[in-house]
């Protein structure tokens, strides 16, 4: 018997909301970077998405030029003394995630050892 | 015989002692005959003393001597070594974004694929969040009521009776001044007249004596500091020339002045203004407006002399046909320009308010030649593209919003305040302030949807668009005779200050409440809104 009936449809298309199913290490790396920041820049309220090196120099940016390069140095500056708060209250500990609220938006850092991934979204209120 | 003798005072055993003989006899000597009578006479003692050492005794007399205690004190020198040195702050180069292909893209992509999820859940978790609702931080202390801070004036200006007739901030937000002319004379006038200036910061500020006055030779009808040099200004006079100062000079301040050409205006001048230069964006130009219908671009050169180098003309003729004009063009007839106001958004787009009550909206770029046959050594442009609908009279000042690329706001003598958005003639609300002129409007630096106007009637209105359109949310009254208020301007730098200058010649410095001086959190979509209302 046969408990497999075909029906002849296409399976269901995958909820929208999960990240695509396609392999990224198989995808060229610029392209792959577009991709990324795209995705982050068109979530809902993103007002800015900029990537900063470990030196406080901007990479990538969707910004004006000051906006970015102001944006840029007082959160790299921020950033080091965020990890080293948490580092010397427990040197085991490490800082994974910033976010500033303020009366306008908010402000999201990724810090990693060698970038720093920033978002700026404008919350519904 | 007698013997007598005395002893001495220190008896000494073994002393002989004093002896003292004395006798006395009178030797008989042999004579004829048969001695005389001998007699036995005593006579007085003769005594000598002993020379004796030791009947003398020791005398001895104790004298002793002392050096006086030596004084001494402590007291250091030191030559001082002094060395002069200069600061100078210089304008901040600006720093671009690096080029993509100094960083190794591969590591980027896998920073990135790191961090996309943490990041896009954080994004979504504070999408949906209400952790923040309502809640409101307070940093400063909150100022409720509107007070006067200083009431600043110059006795001699206004002894002659001179009015208020502009005020400026400068570039650091701590330097007042304002210019004095008379704004009622319809003749021509020699009347001296002065531009002072007060630093706020100062402590010993004294109301009624400025840190600096310039006297000038005619009334002088505006007045404008320079974006950056803190006491650099320039003033537009009576007599249609344009001077620049240097504030912090005092034996001579001017600096650069147009002087009396054919280049010159013919009216009085009614705004400057300091523009960049397009090149430089660190040197300016000074731009003025004046009522015989040109606008006029002026770079200081060399020896203190100001030269054209750009130049417009409002010819009636020329104007867009945007709006019914109830005036209908005969031969080349000006059009009085009365205030100027440059839009922050886009640099060389202005808008000119008009003695015929039109706003228009100009451009410095605009390419076509003026009909007029004014002299000139630029060639003069019509700068107008766009005619907005009429106020009731003159306009005299006009204000753009720094918020909203398309709204500016125009007062004028019909006292109402009309609210024009750059997309269409007609203007978006239009409110009645005051029986009376108005002779000032200025959208806030901090509140988008907050402006202030300065009436006839001696009031100096707060308008908040957010609580209420038609009425004004906070009326200060400046003057108690009402008489009127010719001019307000809002500081930049301490947001909270507002200054006023009124008909007595009496500068008002009034610190607002912190409801005026903090923007809200939805205030620039509310704005936004109010400029989307355009009739379609």
């Amino acid at each position: 018997m046969n408990e497999w009936t075909n029906t002849g449809r296409e399976p269901d298309p995958l909820p929208s909301f999960l990240p695509g199913p396609t392999a990224p290490g198989l995808g060229e790396p610029q392209a792959e970077v577009e991709e990324t920041l795209k995705r982050i820049q068109s979530h809902k309220g993103v007002i800015g998405t900029m990537v900063v090196n470990a030196e406080g120099i901007p990479i990538r940016t969707t910004l004006d030029n000051s906006t970015t390069v102001q944006y840029a140095g007082l959160l790299h500056h921020l950033t080091m003394k965020a990890k080293s708060t948490v580092r010397d209250i427990d040197p085991q500990n490490d800082l994974t995630f910033l976010r500033i609220r303020s009366k306008k938006h908010e402000i999201m850092v990724a810090p990693d050892k060698e970038y720093l991934l920033i978002v700026i979204q404008n919350p519904c209120e | 015989m007698a013997t007598r003798a005395q002893p001495g005072p220190l008896s000494q055993a073994g002393s002989a002692g004093v002896a003292a003989v004395a006798t006395v006899g009178v030797a008989s000597g042999p004579g004829p005959g048969r001695p005389g009578p001998l007699q036995d006479e005593t006579l007085g003692v003769a005594s000598v003393p002993s020379q004796w050492r030791a009947v003398q005794g020791i005398r001895g007399e104790t004298k002793s001597c002392q050096t006086a205690s030596i004084a001494t004190a402590n007291a250091s020198a030191q030559a001082r070594n002094h060395v002069d040195a200069q600061v100078q702050t210089e304008a901040p180069v600006p720093v671009s974004v690096q080029p993509p292909s100094q960083y190794d893209i591969p590591r980027l992509a896998a920073f990135l694929r790191r961090v996309e999820a943490v990041v896009i859940r954080e994004l979504n978790k504070n999408w949906q969040s209400h952790a923040f609702d309502g809640f409101e931080v307070n940093w400063t202390e909150q100022q409720q009521m509107v007070s006067c801070l200083y009431t600043l004036g110059y006795p001699p200006a206004q002894a002659q009776g001179l009015h208020v007739t502009s005020i400026s901030w400068n570039s650091t937000g701590s330097v007042v001044a304002c210019a004095y002319g008379r704004l009622d004379h319809g003749d021509w006038s020699t009347l001296k007249s002065f531009v002072c200036a007060w630093n706020l910061d100062r402590r010993d500020l004294r109301p009624q004596q400025p840190s600096a006055v310039v006297e000038v030779p005619s009334a002088v009808l505006c007045l404008a500091f320079h974006p950056t040099q803190p006491s650099h200004v320039a003033g537009g006079l009576y007599s249609g020339e344009v001077l620049v100062w240097d504030l912090s000079r005092l034996e001579d301040p001017l600096l650069w002045r147009t002087g009396l050409t054919d280049d010159t205006h013919t009216d009085p001048v009614s705004q400057v203004v300091w523009l960049p230069e397009p090149g430089h964006s660190h040197r300016f130009q000074v731009l003025s407006v004046a009522t015989d219908g040109k606008v006029l671009l002026w770079q200081g050169i060399g020896a203190g002399q100001l030269q054209l180098t750009e130049g417009f003309a409002l010819v009636m003729q020329q104007l867009p046909r945007s709006t019914k004009l109830k005036k209908h063009p005969h031969g080349e007839t000006e059009v009085g320009a009365t205030a100027v106001a440059f839009s922050s958004f886009d640099p060389r787009l202005f808008i000119l308010g008009t003695e015929g009550g039109f706003p228009l909206k100009c451009s410095l770029a605009a390419g076509e030649a003026a009909l007029t046959r004014m002299p000139s050594s630029v060639p003069l442009r019509a700068p107008a593209q766009f005619t907005f609908s009429p106020h009731g009279g003159p306009i005299y000042s006009v204000s753009c919003s720094p918020f909203h690329r398309n709204l500016f706001l125009s007062a004028g003598t019909d006292g109402h305040v009309h609210l024009y958005s750059m997309l269409q003639a007609p203007p978006l609300t239009s409110l009645q302030l005051s029986l009376k002129y108005l002779f000032a409007v200025r959208w806030s630096p901090v509140r988008p949807l907050v402006f202030a106007a300065a009436s006839g009637k001696g009031d100096v209105q707060l308008f908040d668009l957010q609580k209420s359109s038609q009425k004004p949310t906070v009326l200060i009254k400046q003057t108690q005779d009402e008489s009127p208020v010719y001019c307000l301007e809002f500081n930049s730098q301490q947001t909270q200050l507002l200054a006023a200058g009124d008909a007595q010649g009496t500068v008002k410095v009034w610190q607002l409440s912190t409801e005026f001086t903090e923007q809200g959190p939805r205030e620039a979509e509310d704005l936004d809104c109010l400029a989307a209302e355009v009739a379609t």
